[in-house]
């Protein structure tokens, strides 16, 4: 089995920084990280491979070259190939234009029996360049997937989560699957993988690579949405309350509250 | 301080500290406090490859050295002892077979070790034999294609968990320390028992257990050495694996400085950090000292042995010493710079403090090591 899966480098959410001239994230090496949702797709990956070991992994990131130290991360965790698109062009990308670059890359690669990606990055939350991809590649996409087992040769079934609702489908591949972040546990590294890694040099495409792209499509200029601007909510403090000697109907109260919570 | 370690040495650190940091510190206190055996990460450390990375190549480890078993034992001393000394208890039974196997019982039980399938266990002392291993009275006797082992054995950790065992017999009474002989016995040989499993102060999530053999047949080819090269067996480990119990020591030390560092920058008290404060500066700064001075000597010691030093008995010994003292003296200071909160299981210092004790007692207790230590000096004259 050819798995690919779509890792992006992210600021940590908690060390954010905006740059409020060119209203984009600034983006330092050392708090970049690999998005949480897209390692468990990579999880996925690796158990599939723990089941098929001829299967091949590579992982797909988009970045500056400043991505390569995180994307070596992948390789400790099993990966066997890891490919990064960078191209100065590529930057201010918005999600629409980020998954029309993304799905070029992907033709430029070959052929992939799965496609895993996470269901949205931590930084932009708009759960729309997984679905857009499979549109480009002309694939089946299932979002919101929390399992994946095989099935038989050629189909997996896939388990999809939506509020409380479990659905489960029977999937013939190739396909695109979007993984709920915390879906499973990612595992450990292994000594050889890392050892590995630390000389890996992950491989970059630009967008010469990528036969047939129409470059005026990708970059600040090719996207369709732009940052109008930002702006910080500061969190009230939660009020709180404390009931030395409750009353009946407070008690009430407050039991109706939390049953309502859970 | 950089200590120059490869790259292969700095990544295996990483690794080992990334396991204790993110799943040994969660459990540490639960393990210690119930007295669970840690099956669970001894796993994940099989999983991660970390279970071979002394092992030779051929064997199906990582071909590293002592070094490389430190590295692994310091990182997840730093979070619990108790757990670390599960690990290195096996590396204690690896080595005898590693020195003194034959290449079949190389094959056999070091690749099993390597990958993790199988837990290591070594069987020296007795309730009359401590400091005293020469006193020994566990008997083998040879009987066909078997040797007969009759005894007990004492405080044997990983006791009732591991599946092989390196155990010490006296083969002929009369010529003393030279009618010991070693065996690998395997978990499942008829007439091999557990008896007690001690309830320990420190290193609770570890198990030491009582091993009883009662007729128990082990295949002749299962003698370790030649008959009665069993003390010479028991020593030569011990100067390869006294480091191990540095390292525990070194990251007991290191793990209750960082507790207590950390929580003097945060503790107020006369409107000022406690880190303000001149005794407790002293303190930290002596704590750090000691700590480096200790890892210096380990890291040194190691490259000594793994570099094919001949005879490397005092510095083994010496930095056994060194950094036991030297834990035990951190993680009294470290209780004693938190005050009340240093004393009660909310933190973990008190448990490094119960823990750093048992590294000035096993594996020669410090009396006898600097017994070991002066032996050699005067030899030298
Ligand atoms: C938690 C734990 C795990 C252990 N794991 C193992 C294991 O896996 N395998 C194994 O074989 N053993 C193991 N041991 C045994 C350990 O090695 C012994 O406890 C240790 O060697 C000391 O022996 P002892 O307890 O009998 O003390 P003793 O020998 O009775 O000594 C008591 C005290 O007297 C001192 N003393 C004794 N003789 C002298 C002397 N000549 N000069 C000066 N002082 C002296 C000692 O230093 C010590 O302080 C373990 C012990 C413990 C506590």
């Amino acid at each position: 089995m050819n798995i690919l899966v779509c890792v992006k480098q992210i600021v940590n959410p908690d060390k954010i920084e905006y740059d409020s001239t060119t209203k984009t994230i600034k983006r330092s090496l050392q708090h970049l990280m690999n998005n949480p949702a897209d390692l468990n797709a990579l999880e996925f990956a690796l158990k599939l491979k723990d089941i098929y070991p001829d299967s091949q992994i590579y992982t797909l990131s988009m970045g500056s070259l400043e991505c390569r130290e995180k994307i070596k991360e992948l390789v400790e965790l099993g990966v066997d190939d890891a490919i990064l698109l960078s191209d100065k062009r590529l930057a201010g990308s918005d999600a629409s234009s980020t998954a029309y670059a993304l799905s070029f890359a992907i033709k430029t690669l070959g052929r992939f029996d799965l496609i895993l990606c996470g269901e949205h990055s931590l930084d932009g939350e708009t759960s729309i360049v997984p679905p857009q991809i499979a549109q480009y590649l002309g694939i089946c996409h299932i979002a919101s997937v929390v399992d994946i087992n095989p099935k038989d040769e050629g189909t997996l079934e896939v388990v999809k989560k939506i509020e409380n609702v479990m659905a489960k489908f029977e999937v013939k591949l190739p396909v695109l699957l979007s993984v709920k972040k915390d879906s499973n546990l990612v595992r450990f590294p292994k000594l050889s993988f890392m050892i590995r890694a630390h000389s890996y040099e992950p491989k970059v495409l630009t967008l010469d690579d990528l036969k047939d792209i129409d470059v005026k499509k990708v970059g600040l200029e090719g996207s369709k949405t732009a940052v109008d601007g930002f702006e910080e909510e500061m969190m009230e403090s939660t009020s709180c309350k404390i009931y030395e000697q409750a009353s009946a109907s407070e008690i009430e109260c407050l039991a109706d509250i939390i049953l309502k919570l859970i | 301080m950089d200590y120059f370690l490869t790259d292969n040495q700095k990544i295996i650190k990483r690794l080992a500290k990334k396991i204790s940091d993110e799943v040994i510190s969660k459990v540490a206190s639960k393990y210690d406090w119930e007295g669970i055996f840690p099956k669970d990460i001894l796993d994940l450390l099989a999983y991660t490859e970390l279970t071979g990375v002394y092992i030779p190549k051929e064997y199906g480890g990582f071909g590293g050295g002592v070094l490389e078993m430190c590295l692994v034992v310091e990182e997840l001393s730093r979070n619990c002892a108790g757990i670390a000394v599960s690990y290195a208890a096996t590396a204690l039974g690896a080595y005898p077979i590693m020195l003194y196997g034959t290449e079949n019982q190389k094959k056999k039980y070091l690749t099993r070790i390597a990958k993790g399938e199988a837990i290591a266990a070594f069987a020296l002392t007795e309730a009359d034999a401590g400091s005293d291993v020469s006193n020994i009275k566990t008997v083998a006797e040879k009987q066909g294609d078997f040797y007969i082992l009759n005894g007990n054995k004492h405080w044997i950790t990983n006791g009732a968990e591991a599946d092989i065992y390196v155990v010490f017999a006296v083969t002929d009474k009369s010529k003393g320390p030279r009618g010991i002989s070693a065996f690998i016995v395997e978990k499942g040989y008829e007439g091999f028992y557990f008896g007690k499993k001690e309830d320990k102060m420190g290193i609770r999530a570890s198990s030491t257990t009582e091993l009883i053999f009662e007729n128990c047949k082990v295949p002749k080819e299962n003698l370790l050495g030649r008959e009665g090269t069993g003390f010479i067996v028991a020593m030569k480990t011990f100067d390869r694996t006294r480091p191990g119990v540095a390292a525990m020591a070194v990251g007991i030390a290191q793990g209750a400085y960082e507790h207590a560092l950390k929580y003097a920058r945060e503790r107020i008290q006369f409107g000022q950090p406690l880190t303000s404060f001149q005794a407790i500066q002293h303190m930290l700064a002596d704590m750090y000292i000691n700590i480096e001075a200790a890892r210096s000597l380990l890291y040194s010691t190691c490259r000594m042995i793994d570099n094919g030093a001949k005879n490397y008995t005092k510095e083994s010994s010496a930095c056994k010493v060194f950094a036991s003292d030297v834990a035990m003296k951190v993680t009294v200071d470290a209780v004693q710079i938190m005050g009340g909160n240093g004393y009660v299981k909310d933190y973990p210092v008190e448990k490094m403090m119960r823990d750093a004790k048992v590294t000035q007692i096993f594996e020669g207790a410090n009396q006898i090591q600097r017994n070991i230590i002066a032996s050699e000096i005067v030899k030298d004259l």
